[in-house]
């Protein structure tokens, strides 16, 4: 009895001296004294949506932000510039005045046209300037079934379409004899490798947009461990289950895979909507093609650890069921990158694509070796390895965003 | 088993379904939407500052500039003819906040406390006595245009914090002069707020008329090497938020001096103006309606409206303007001129330094 009271108080005493410690603190500064030579105010912009005249509304800018800084801040300026700044109208609600990470929408009714660049500029009531551009003015698209469909088929072009095609290809890796698919497994690896990097740049781009306070390399860290171990947990279970029932593992791995491949798969549908919405994409049939021709490789890395298991009738279902899971996600991403673009989601699920694909690269390697006894390293094998990632590069060079 | 793996991928999608409601509530195009249209319906009826003098808005409509804190454009009345030497006294502190636009504000260093510094006034002939008062912590000077002896020229002998000094000289020739701080870095000393204007009258009164004085100069708020904000007397669009009101045949004369580092084009609309360069003559040189100020240039326009109305003055340099060097004249009916005695008092009268 005394022993756990002991154990209890052990464990409180610290937060208790630590809180004592933090009231003092807060009412004494304990003896420090920094003052800024200047205000400290940060602000950032989390979205800018151009919207064009309708009726007799005109045309207006509307600036999502968010105050980052250590304090509350209070715009009390506009300016917009193009060739030229100049001081606009605006209003802003909630409040002109943001409470730390609070955020308010600044209404700007400015004229924008069609293909121009423009800058938006803040002022602060201690006139500290936040600055964002916008490269190409375009209306941003507004949720509507119609624009809905037309993101949502972007998706299925880029996404859903290719993964499908490369599933075809099924019979033919069948007929490859065993040491070609050691080879194909092999190349497979190196597809998801390339995948896995490039998401993780990607994420670590992406995370230099984010606002301080977010810690965006942290989300990265959180994403990546939280698909890796997540699905190595989740493997484990099944290949627990699947050994109990005497049943292979090598449909599992293909889910996996496509699981994968489908976060992934989202992460990218966020970077191709939000590119298009914010007018980014200057090339946009080549920016399809290209992703058609990068997915495809998907869809072979799905039916990869397939190609050789027992496969009997009526178990083709699981091909369509593979394509969904890895396609559809697309679909979503392209989605809310076009409507509801939201820089910490897009770093997370950049983040958890890439650790899903990592995951599933031990899962494949692991399954040559223990069900085909494979070895990786052979010549074959590591040339397939290297014609994955010169693959992906080659198709890759069609769609930088 | 395979029921397991397909749960997986519904549950997926479940959650991302999740996320993107989520997404869409809280930083949804339709809230973005909403909030639009109603603050189309509070504040649509605002304007940019270009587009009418009754309805214009700029900025947020609870942080215009009040009216209080508008520098008063008229400068003092010539002084009177016997009074032989003319004392100013200057203060120099260097933590003056300065609203360089509604609810914008900068740290500015000041004469008088006021950006720009006040209106000197002085004749032709008379004695100049101007006392500089340091109160800041660095080295300062006044620097004045014009003819006078090298020691009184505020370059070499730097006034030092806390010092006093008085600059003694013979007012010549008339004319419009710029003063300035000479200290180096002399660009940050005059750009952080250190200047203002001296009228030096001729010996015989110009024709009595209407008096504004106009000093064009901008800011720098960030120190990119680009002004933010450019303004007449310090302030921009002071007078878009408080219009100088005139009257219709009333005889107006404008000093206007450029003290910012770029060309400035004073412009008044719907009129045209006798224009006297420098002030150094009596009878102007030029009828036009725009004019090139060239870096510290200065000159008296003259002018008067035949029709009531606003009429906007302004930079003809257009980001210039649209940054703040733009301001109204609200011109009035004569009628309302008999009928109202005290309609002589525009609405910055008594206001500001």
């Amino acid at each position: 009895m005394s022993s756990k009271w002991t154990v209890w108080a052990s464990f409180l005493l610290p937060v208790l001296l630590l809180g004592v410690l933090l009231v003092w603190f807060w009412h004494s500064t304990g003896g420090l004294r920094f003052e800024a030579p200047a205000p400290i105010e940060a602000v950032t912009y989390e979205r800018v949506v151009l919207l064009p005249a309708s009726g007799a509304v005109p045309e207006r800018i509307v600036a999502h932000i968010r105050n980052v800084g250590p304090g509350p801040v209070t715009i009390a300026h506009v300016q917009v510039g193009w060739f030229s700044r100049a001081s606009w109208d605006f209003s802003i609600v909630p409040s002109p005045t943001i409470p730390r990470l609070g955020t308010a929408q600044v209404i700007i009714p400015y004229p924008w046209t069609e293909g121009e660049p423009y800058e938006i500029v803040l002022f602060s009531s201690n006139g500290i300037p936040f600055v964002h551009e916008v490269a190409i003015a375009t209306a941003t698209p507004q949720w509507s079934a119609r624009s809905f469909g037309q993101f949502a088929m972007l998706g299925i072009y880029v996404g859903v379409l290719p993964v499908f095609l490369g599933i075809l290809w099924l019979p033919f890796l069948r007929q490859l004899g065993r040491r070609a698919y050691g080879f194909l497994l092999s190349l497979t690896i190196g597809l998801l490798v390339f995948i896995g990097v490039d998401a993780l740049a990607d994420a670590l781009a992406e995370a230099q947009h984010l606002p301080g306070p977010y810690q965006g390399v942290g989300v990265i860290a959180i994403g990546v461990a939280l698909s890796l171990l997540g699905l190595y947990a989740l493997s484990r279970t099944i290949e627990a289950r699947q050994q109990a029932r005497g049943g292979e593992m090598s449909l599992t791995i293909a889910y996996l895979v496509a699981f994968g491949i489908g976060i992934h798969n989202l992460g990218e549908g966020l970077a191709i909507g939000g590119a298009y919405a914010l007018g980014e994409v200057a090339t946009g049939a080549l920016l399809i093609i290209g992703f058609m021709i990068h997915n495809l490789t998907e869809g072979v890395a799905i039916v990869a650890p397939i190609v050789r298991s027992e496969f009997g009738t009526g178990r083709w279902r699981h091909l369509i069921w593979l394509g969904l899971l890895a396609g559809l996600p697309t679909i979503l991403g392209t989605s809310m990158g076009a409507f509801t673009p939201s820089p910490l989601l897009a770093v997370l699920f950049i983040s958890i694509g890439a650790g899903a694909v990592f995951q599933v690269v031990l899962e494949i390697a692991a399954q040559m070796r223990r069900e085909h006894g494979l070895a990786f390293a052979q010549p074959a094998n590591v040339s397939g390895f290297l014609l994955g990632l010169a693959v992906m590069y080659a198709t890759g060079l069609f769609i930088t965003v | 088993m395979w029921k397991g793996i397909l749960g997986l991928g519904v549950l997926t999608a479940v959650v991302a379904v999740a996320l993107f409601r989520w997404g869409g509530a809280h930083a949804g195009v339709r809230a973005a939407l909403e909030v639009a249209q109603d603050a189309e319906h509070r504040f649509g009826h605002h304007r940019p500052p270009t587009k009418g003098s009754e309805t214009y808005q700029y900025a947020y409509p609870a942080r215009r500039l009040p009216a209080e804190a508008v520098y008063d454009p008229t400068p003092p009345p010539p002084p009177p003819r016997d009074r032989r030497v003319h004392e100013y006294e200057l203060v120099i502190t260097e933590d003056v906040v300065h609203e360089v636009a509604p609810g914008v504000h900068m740290p500015a260093w000041a004469f008088n406390g006021t950006v720009p510094g006040p209106v000197l006034r002085g004749r032709e002939g008379d004695l100049m006595r101007i006392k500089l008062i340091n109160r800041g912590k660095l080295p300062h000077t006044i620097h004045f245009h014009g003819i006078h002896p090298a020691e009184m020229d505020g370059v070499f002998e730097l006034v030092p914090p806390g010092g006093e000094f008085t600059y003694e000289f013979v007012a010549r020739p008339y004319g419009v002069f710029p003063y300035h701080c000479h200290s180096m870095p002399t660009n940050q000393h005059i750009h952080n707020g250190l200047y203002g204007m001296m009228i030096i009258d001729p010996r015989e009164d110009r024709p009595p008329m209407r008096e504004l004085a106009m000093v064009m100069s901008a800011f720098d708020l960030d120190r990119d090497g680009e002004a933010d904000f450019y303004a007449w007397n310090g302030k921009a669009f002071q007078y878009a938020d408080h219009p100088i009101e005139l009257t219709v045949g009333e005889k107006v004369r404008m000093y206007v001096m450029n003290i910012f580092e770029e060309p400035m084009a004073p412009h008044i609309h719907g009129n045209m103006f006798h224009l006297i360069r420098s002030g150094t003559s009596l009878k102007p040189q030029e009828l036009t309606d725009v004019l090139t100020l060239g870096i510290a240039e200065r000159a008296i326009l003259e002018f008067q409206y035949d029709s009531p109305g606003p009429y906007m003055f302004q930079c003809h340099l257009t980001e210039h303007m649209e940054l703040g060097l733009m301001g109204w004249f609200q011109v009035k009916p004569k009628a309302d001129r008999a009928a109202q005695p005290a309609s002589h008092a525009h609405p910055a009268a008594g206001a500001g330094n």
